[in-house]
């Protein structure tokens, strides 16, 4: 069966081919969708993989997504690696880095360190050409993003309590480490905020600052970035603070640069805050909870991404109510008050899957993608782009432990 | 007295600089010695860093182990806190970590850093070339492969070891390894986590150790000179006694046996190394404190003689709230068979705190840096007995942490 599968993606990936260079070039919105996963394991929890050798993935997929009708194709191998559990698309479109996330108990004993490999996206396929891997300069390295320039990735090193940025050359693979940021301190959660935790990193809108949100202490770190140097340094005041164990995970602003928005994972709240870009400043404006009143149980919130609208907040929430049940997990859909910056709830749809870790809103803006991890499945929502509302189209792909999604355009 | 060197010295720079001038060439064997300080603080207590420095950065003086005549240390390059350095094999580069310690810069730069400078063969002056992050905090340690092309940096603050790539010209490039280690140790006050002191590679090149002092082992890798990539070696590591902190290794020149200084128990352990399979296998535990010295024994720096035949560790003691001492270089004879050791002789260091010494590349002298009397002394050695001898001569340098030595161009 898999064989088949396998044999049935290479004529589809041959036609693929035929199509794009002879008769039907590819129409304008046609995206490859990359698919990152996890391969030795299922997922992390405290630090430690669980389901060790359940994942049959081996490495980042890649299926053609059409944002006219929703429709993906099935997905086939782009590249081979372990645990691409982050991906970054660099701004021209021609290349995507992936971090290989290096828990405790893979890999041999002591080998405790993440990586970060460049690839080159083969514009016709869609295919993956590794150019060349570097440490991450840390352990556990669970995202990656890429300046404005293109010309830095930036690295969070959940384990080892690190922010790196290391040097794009212009043929796109990676050269030096230029900024290196320890985390130092803790918080309140002794199960997972006994030392720094970063998570997340990402350049403002201006490419003049970074935003770490560090799950282990609570805290909204805001560092001066330096696009000559790919230097980082610590400005004043240096940081926002999230609710004592909250545990801050993704960040994102707004289109117009005006507002940033916090996820917190555990206690699943957002926190809206003013950015004050000639200061690199974040002021509290307004936390809004994902977590319904009456839920009783475990939240672990992951992704948030803002519509290219601007109108309306996504995130997503992986739930259990004990050792046993999981969910019920959500995508929450919040609009967003242009003035204020502030959210009011819209609903909290069913995520298609258990686990949804990470989803991706079309760069059209017409459908939301959710990668539901435990479930291995990708599933196509489509979005109303008036009242933010999701609607499952019941399209979907089977990708074993699917983990993060980006889009690239595929050039007609 | 002083004054006169200086002048002398400033004659001598000038000389230098006019273009195209004939200058009175250099005697043979003359040496560059290179000084690394801490110009931030004093010492390093507790974790957190103590008192005072006047120091800019690494200072040089000419050297003629011949007649043991040195000139007045100038400054050769202006940087914060030069805590390491290391000598390129081509005598043409040196390589310096930056310790960064919690309490210097903003309070959220957390970095160490790593400069590479080319060296002026005739001023012995030192040329900027780039500036890295080691990916790492409190970086005490750097040494280079035999090859040249990479710099391996013991991380202590962050509990790693990393290796960068350097270029043809120099200059330093990407990391091509970092390991984090994981664990603790017997002693809740040093080694609540794992702290890289020292990382060198073997004989071959084909293996790095890397002493951990919080975790009480010693780390094997394979080191790959291809890539630069480490990868741990089976087994991984030689655990030595709990509680030792093991701080610096030396290899023996012939390659066949290893010396682990440990940091807080002063003992030596001496251990046979098989390059073939690259594993440690003790041979002798050597003491270094006298047995009824209640205190503290700080042991930091341990060297071989160029002649094989001796070694030398230093100790920083403490008895107590500022009871220092009594501080020593131990010197003990080599047994050229078993590898074992036999003490000859401790001597006091002419200081407080001998953090580091270095023996000159002749075997001539010992040179005693002394962190917190500000003060390097010279000792003769004695190539037939290893015994030291005040030599009378002694720089003033503020807060000296680590020496080395460039042959200096004739």
């Amino acid at each position: 069966m898999r064989r088949m599968r396998y044999a049935f993606g290479l004529v589809f990936a041959f036609g693929l081919a035929i199509l794009a260079v002879s008769a039907a070039p590819a129409e304008d919105n046609d995206f490859f969708l990359y698919v990152g996963t996890y391969t030795g394991f299922k997922y992390v929890h405290h630090s430690q993989p669980y389901g060790r050798g359940e994942s049959h993935s081996k490495g980042i997929y890649v299926s053609r997504f059409r944002a006219a009708t929703g429709e993906l194709s099935e997905p086939e191998l782009a590249g081979e690696m372990i645990n691409p559990s982050f991906l970054a698309i660099s701004p021209n479109h021609r290349f995507l880095y992936a971090v290989s996330e290096d828990p405790l108990s893979v890999g041999p004993p002591l080998d405790h360190s993440s990586y970060v490999s460049a690839f080159a996206i083969d514009p016709t396929t869609g295919k993956l050409r590794r150019l060349n891997t570097v440490p991450a300069s840390g352990t556990s390295t669970c995202f990656i993003s890429m300046d404005k320039t293109g010309r830095y990735v930036m690295m969070a090193n959940f384990g080892s309590g690190s922010v790196s940025v290391v040097r794009v050359k212009e043929d796109g693979s990676l050269g030096e480490l230029t900024g290196f940021i320890q985390d130092v301190g803790h918080s309140v959660d002794p199960s997972i905020q006994m030392e720094p935790h970063p998570h997340s990193i990402l350049v403002s809108p201006d490419n003049r600052y970074v935003i770490v949100s560090d799950l282990g202490l609570d805290k909204v770190l805001i560092f001066g970035f330096d696009a000559a140097t790919g230097k980082l340094s610590p400005p004043d005041p240096p940081f926002a603070s999230v609710y004592p164990g909250g545990g801050p995970r993704h960040f994102a602003f707004a289109p117009a640069g005006k507002f940033g928005y916090q996820l917190s994972e555990m206690s699943g709240s957002v926190d809206v805050y003013a950015w004050d870009p000639a200061k690199g400043m974040l002021t509290g404006v307004q936390r809004a909870q994902t977590v319904p009143h009456d839920f009783f149980g475990g939240n672990h919130s992951g992704e948030i991404e803002i519509h290219p609208n601007g109108k309306f907040l996504y995130e997503s929430n992986r739930r259990t109510q004990s050792e046993f049940v999981r969910g019920p997990d959500t995508i929450g859909v919040f609009s967003i008050d242009p003035k204020t910056g502030t959210l009011a709830p819209v609903e909290q749809s069913l995520s298609g899957g258990i686990m949804p870790r990470n989803f991706k809103v079309d760069p059209t803006g017409s459908y939301l993608l959710a990668a539901n991890q435990l479930s291995n499945n990708v599933v196509v929502f489509k979005i109303d782009g008036t009242t933010g509302r999701l609607s499952n189209t019941g399209k979907e792909i089977k990708v074993d432990t699917p983990v993060c999604l980006q889009f690239v355009p595929v050039q007609p | 007295m002083k004054l006169i060197r200086h002048l002398g010295w400033l004659a001598f720079s000038l000389v230098l600089s006019v273009p195209y001038a004939r200058t009175a060439p250099a005697p043979a064997g003359e040496y560059f010695v290179y000084f690394g300080t801490y110009t931030g603080f004093t010492y390093m207590k507790e974790g957190l860093p103590a008192g005072g420095s006047h120091s800019k950065g690494i200072y040089v003086s000419r050297f003629q182990p011949a007649t043991g005549a040195i000139g007045k240390p100038e400054l050769a390059a202006e940087i914060v806190n030069p805590a390491f350095l290391a000598v390129h094999p081509n005598q043409r580069f040196l390589y310096v970590a930056t310790e960064d310690p919690m309490s210097l810069g903003p309070d959220f730069d957390h970095a160490s850093y790593v400069s590479a400078f080319a060296i002026d063969p005739k001023s012995g002056k030192l040329h900027l070339l780039n500036t890295l992050p080691t990916g790492g905090t409190s970086t005490c340690y750097l040494s280079i492969d035999k090859t040249g092309h990479y710099v391996l940096m013991a991380n202590f603050g962050s509990s790693s070891v990393t290796v960068l790539r350097i270029k043809d010209d120099g200059s330093l490039a990407e990391q091509t390894a970092f390991m984090k280690h994981v664990g603790k140790g017997k002693d809740p006050s040093f080694q609540s986590k794992p702290h890289p002191h020292s990382i060198d590679v073997s004989p071959d090149n084909r293996y790095a150790i890397v002493s951990d002092l919080g975790v009480d082992k010693l780390f094997i890798y394979r080191f790959d000179a291809a890539t630069g990539a480490l990868s741990p070696d089976d087994p991984p590591f030689f655990a030595v006694e709990p509680g030792g902190g093991p701080r610096h290794f030396v290899f023996d020149s012939a390659g066949k046996f290893g010396y682990s200084l440990k940091e807080m128990s002063g003992f030596v352990t001496v251990l046979a190394w098989d390059p073939s399979r690259g594993t440690l296998t003790s041979a002798q535990d050597a003491r270094t404190l006298a047995p009824d010295f209640i205190g503290s024994s700080d042991s930091a720096e341990i060297a071989i003689h160029p002649n094989g035949k001796f070694l030398y560790e230093s100790n920083r003691r403490f008895r107590g709230p500022d009871l220092w001492g009594p501080d020593t270089i131990g010197v003990f004879s080599i047994d050229p068979a078993k590898g074992t050791l036999t003490e000859v002789e401790q001597v006091p260091p002419g200081g407080t705190m001998p953090r580091n010494f270095a023996i000159d590349p002749t075997g001539s002298y010992l040179f005693s840096a002394n962190e917190l009397t500000g003060n390097v002394v010279l000792f003769r050695v004695d190539g037939n007995t290893g015994r030291l001898s005040p030599s009378k001569t002694e720089l003033k340098i503020d807060v000296p942490v680590c020496i080395t030595f460039v042959p200096a161009e004739r």
